[in-house]
């Protein structure tokens, strides 16, 4: 048995007015306490299979002192890793210096996630961050140098009072640092955060599928492959930890607000975080059945370009696909499309594949 | 027990109001100072059996007590008989008013007379009764005895000293009130001697006796095992049960005349038995029966259909538990292209659906599309003959028509003064004729207009409400049927007539009413795969077009993946919206909408 391990650390310098994920600011007393309930909750958790991906993300995991730094990565030596592991860790361009990519090159760090989400000052200002293409040029510059050969870049659209010309610049920009891997995401104004406190209006649906179709265009051209929803890489440099998600595949998540998927169960951890330095760090779970799984494997593998293989379906379910959902009439109303074995949904629909999902769930 | 009394001592009265002026906080404590019932029984409005008539504050059922009432040395029946305050059950109110001698009049201290005020009252002068003015809920900060008692003295003549001052709330001025029902409203006439004749002023069904009949005794005697006949219907049956309600039941050998009570008779359904109609000895028949039995005949129709197409089964058996207590519920079948099977239902009034569609959802769990509501119009052909058309899709082609008709009724809107001016903007807007405006009060007025009874069906109440700030009341009768230039309207969705979206309208009003309804549709069907036009159209012509887009974006576009449950929520909410929309040809519309064409507001 093989497994992936997600790690949060859910502290920030800086509070994004559009981010809903689990976070306080950063506070050093905190930040050791922290990580203390998240060794004891790995020892707890951890049954030692191989682990083939490791994804540390937030919050802000580089915000972390390097003494901190260290103390984290040092609990991953725990875990059993793969040869060929990737292995994953959110940045913050502000934070990276020199003697925290030498210590996350040390501990096996081979992948870096750098959440710049856009280079126009106005869009920056409004989503509550701050950094210029310079800076960024120079500590991409930098990881490289160190050796980092999979960087991914995050990019945020759908922005409002974006317009499609900055659209276009962001991504001209985002190309000339040479990603190897770009994660997209379409603003949402989610409850309980900044924008959606001063009620700040989304963009039309046209002008966000506008945009999609424009970012899934030119990054086509540029030569990257639109492997998920929201995802583009470099052939070769798909992320590993984000198909394990895709695939339906178990995880654990360690840390507070983390979801993990071990031995059918799903479940979330505490999103308190007194509770959690308490080592309670029990949240939700619940069992998974197998209409439950061919559910979700459908609602996650089709967000897949390349969609569902049947074979692995069925070998994985004991049944066809066809057989557990009704997907006939969806081929035939072009809603779902089959290729070499694959089911998947057409580029015309993928922005409407909730629509499509419940049908057939 | 009761002792048998005579004539003489016996009361029978009705109270009645505007909605919520405290009728029957006051009955409730008439009960209790009559010690029909002890405080610790006392559930608020003993009377309003009904949770939802308790929820609205109305009563819908009758119903009837009588009470031992001890003053000044002699023992006397006091038969309280409730009516429900609506314009809807006007025909009710009416007959439960004939079973009476007196009525008390009880209008708020803080609201002064009310549009229904005034339509009950005229009832009860219609019925003769003698009338006690009553000023209720004085106890409240606000309440203005003074301005209401000069309202009563100056629209209804009413003299100063007659008027009693009391709170259902607190008890205050209730024994007054008691002594003035025994010593100003006449008792019943002493007939035994007479041949039989009852008057039906309810009915209700009981599970274990089949259908109880309320009655007051006109004249002769009703004993049990007596054969009678309804004059009305002819049916005959054998009298099982007599008693009284006290307001536990009381059992009876005989009912004489003045005398209210209930009976059995193992009738099966409630459509046997009509309120209004008289019952009399099959063997000794009376020669006339009471005046005033009307057949009750729905005023609106409306299509309703399961939002389940499985749950048709459900729903009939529904319709038919409901019907046993509703005599005035009439329903047949109907099937409609875009709904599939359903019933067409005749209802006394809008709140009388209200009413009905609720009580689907809650007590039966069926929730339900209900069409726009119809009345009833009278359609003459060019063959001479008329037929009655009840649904927008009824209607013949328009080259067989001669003309239409359709009922107008009579308003009473009572409002402050300033408010004229927006009333009779809206009752011109309704095709209203202007009858005339009568000053209540200084301040108020009673504006009569005679308006079509299918524009008050459409968006008048939520009118009335918005441009009076809620200080209108409304209460209207029936004055006729006019001829007017009507023509039927269909809605095409994605091309298609949807025939439960049909609607009659006034030709020179067509376009408005069309542009408002594909508007309001716009707003409420929501976006889907694909455009979706709707228009309006007469005959092939389409008067107002409106588009819904495709939609674009439905999907989580985020890049984290590992919360896989948040994910299933947002889809199982989506899904769980799906299911209160009716698939209508390729479009998904919600159950809202057919019903959401009525209210002309826009945003």
């Amino acid at each position: 048995m093989k497994n992936a391990v997600y790690i949060h650390i859910p502290f920030c310098k800086v509070i994004c007015s559009y981010c809903d994920f689990c976070k306080v600011f950063y506070d050093s007393t905190w930040a050791k306490k922290y990580l203390k309930a998240l060794n004891n909750e790995v020892e707890d958790r951890y049954l030692g299979e191989e682990i083939t991906s490791i994804y540390i993300g937030g919050g802000t995991p580089s915000s972390l002192s390097l003494q901190e730094m260290e103390y984290l990565l040092q609990m991953t030596r725990k875990f059993q890793q793969s040869s060929n592991i990737e292995f994953t860790c959110e940045c913050n361009l502000n934070d990276i210096t020199q003697e925290k990519l030498e210590l996350m090159k040390k501990f096996g760090v081979n992948r870096l996630s750098i959440g710049i989400q856009s280079f126009q000052e106005k869009l920056l200002d409004f989503l509550g961050r701050n950094h210029t293409y310079e800076e960024a040029q120079e500590k991409i510059k930098m990881a490289r140098k160190m050796g980092f050969h999979n960087i991914n870049l995050d990019l945020i659209y759908a922005i409002p009072f974006q317009t499609m010309k900055d659209l276009k610049k962001d991504l001209s920009l985002f190309l000339k640092l040479k990603p190897d891997h770009i994660s997209t995401y379409s603003l949402i104004i989610e409850e309980h955060t900044l924008l959606s406190v001063n009620k700040v209006n989304p963009i039309s649906q046209e002008e966000d599928l506008k945009m999609y179709e424009t970012i899934c265009k030119y990054l086509k051209r540029k030569g990257f492959v639109h492997y998920e929803v929201s995802n583009f890489a470099k052939s070769g440099f798909e992320s590993s930890h984000n198909l394990r998600y895709w695939n339906n595949e178990e995880y654990y998540g360690f840390g507070l607000s983390a979801s993990g998927y071990i031995q059918d169960v799903r479940y979330t951890n505490t999103k308190n975080l007194t509770k959690y330095l308490e080592g309670n760090y029990q949240g939700t779970q619940e069992f998974m059945a197998i209409q439950e799984k061919m559910e979700n494997e459908l609602m996650l593998g089709l967000r897949k370009r390349k969609g569902i293989n049947k074979q692995d379906f069925e070998n994985k379910y004991g049944v066809s696909i066809e057989q557990a959902f009704p997907i006939k009439p969806l081929l035939k109303n072009k809603d779902l499309q089959e290729k070499n074995g694959f089911i998947f949904i057409p580029d015309d629909k993928v922005y409407i594949m909730n629509e499509i999902l419940l049908k057939m769930i | 027990m009761q002792t048998i009394l005579k004539q003489q001592n016996i009361r029978n009265f009705s109270i009645i109001a505007h909605i919520d002026h405290g009728k029957s906080t006051l009955a409730d404590r008439i009960l209790e100072l009559t010690g029909s019932i002890s405080k610790r029984e006392m559930k608020d409005q003993i009377l309003d059996s009904m949770d939802l008539e308790r929820e609205r504050g109305i009563t819908i059922k009758l119903n009837a007590v009588s009470l031992n009432y001890h003053y000044g040395n002699e023992d006397y029946l006091l038969n309280l008989i409730d009516t429900p305050g609506h314009v809807d059950f006007s025909y009710e109110v009416s007959r439960s008013l004939a079973a009476c001698e007196g009525a008390i009049l009880v209008v708020d201290a803080t609201q002064g007379i009310e549009a229904q005020t005034l339509a009950n009252l005229y009832l009860a002068m219609e019925a003769n009764l003698e009338i006690i003015p009553v000023i209720n809920k004085i106890d409240l900060p606000n309440a203005n005895v003074k301005k209401v008692s000069e309202e009563l003295n100056q629209v209804l003549g009413f003299k100063q000293e007659e008027i009693i001052l009391c709170s259902g709330k607190t008890g205050e001025g209730v024994d007054k009130l008691l002594e003035a029902i025994v010593n100003k409203i006449p008792s019943p006439k002493e007939r035994d001697k007479s041949p039989l004749r009852a008057l039906i002023f309810d009915s209700y069904f009981d599970p274990y006796k089949g259908v109880v009949g309320l009655i007051k005794v006109e004249d002769g005697i009703l004993r049990v095992k007596d054969k009678i006949e309804f004059m009305a219907s002819k049916a005959t049956y054998e009298i099982t049960e007599l008693g009284v309600h006290t307001p536990n039941e009381v059992h009876k050998d005989l009912l004489r005349s003045g005398e209210v009570g209930y009976f059995t008779a193992a009738i099966k359904e409630i459509s046997q038995i009509e309120v209004g109609d008289t019952i009399t000895l099959a063997s000794n028949p009376a020669k006339e029966a009471i005046v005033g039995y009307k057949k009750m005949k729905p005023m609106v129709y409306s299509g309703i259909f399961p939002i389940e197409p499985n749950k048709y089964e459900a729903l009939k058996s529904a319709f038919e538990k409901l019907k046993l207590n509703d005599s005035a519920l009439t329903i047949e079948l109907e099937t409609s292209d875009a709904l599939g099977f359903g019933f067409r239902v005749g209802f006394l009034g809008l709140l009388h659906m209200d009413i009905i569609i609720t009580r689907l959802e809650r007590e039966f769990q069926l929730p339900v599309i209900a069409t726009s509501p119809s009345v009833i119009y009278h359609v003459y052909l060019t063959n001479q003959e008329m037929i009655e058309i009840d649904s927008p899709n009824a209607m013949p082609e328009q080259v067989k028509i001669a003309r239409i008709e359709e009922p107008y009724i009579y308003t009473n809107i009572i409002v402050p003064s300033e408010y004229i001016g927006s009333i009779m903007e809206l009752c011109q807007d309704k095709r209203g004729v202007y009858k005339s405006v009568e000053y209540i009060s200084s301040t108020r007025v009673n504006i009569h207009y005679e308006i079509p009874l299918s524009e008050v069906v459409y968006d008048f109440f939520d009118r009335l409400k918005s441009s009076t700030k809620g200080y209108a009341s409304f209460d209207y009768e029936i004055c006729g049927y006019r001829e007017s230039k009507l023509v039927k309207m269909n809605i095409l969705l994605n091309g298609d007539i949807v025939d439960a979206l049909s609607v009659i309208v006034h030709k020179d009003f067509a376009y408005e009413r069309g542009r408002a309804i594909v508007e309001k549709l716009r707003e409420v069907i929501p976006r889907q795969m694909f455009q979706i036009p709707i228009q309006a159209s007469i005959g092939t012509k389409v008067i107002a077009r409106e588009t819904i887009s495709a939609m674009r974006k439905n999907v989580l576009a985020k890049c984290y993946g590992g919360d896989v449950s948040r994910k299933r929520k947002l889809l199982e909410k989506q899904k769980e919206g799906k299911k209160r929309m009716k698939m209508v040809g390729s479009v998904e519309v919600p159950s809202e909408a057919f019903l959401s064409i009525l209210s002309g507001e826009r945003k």
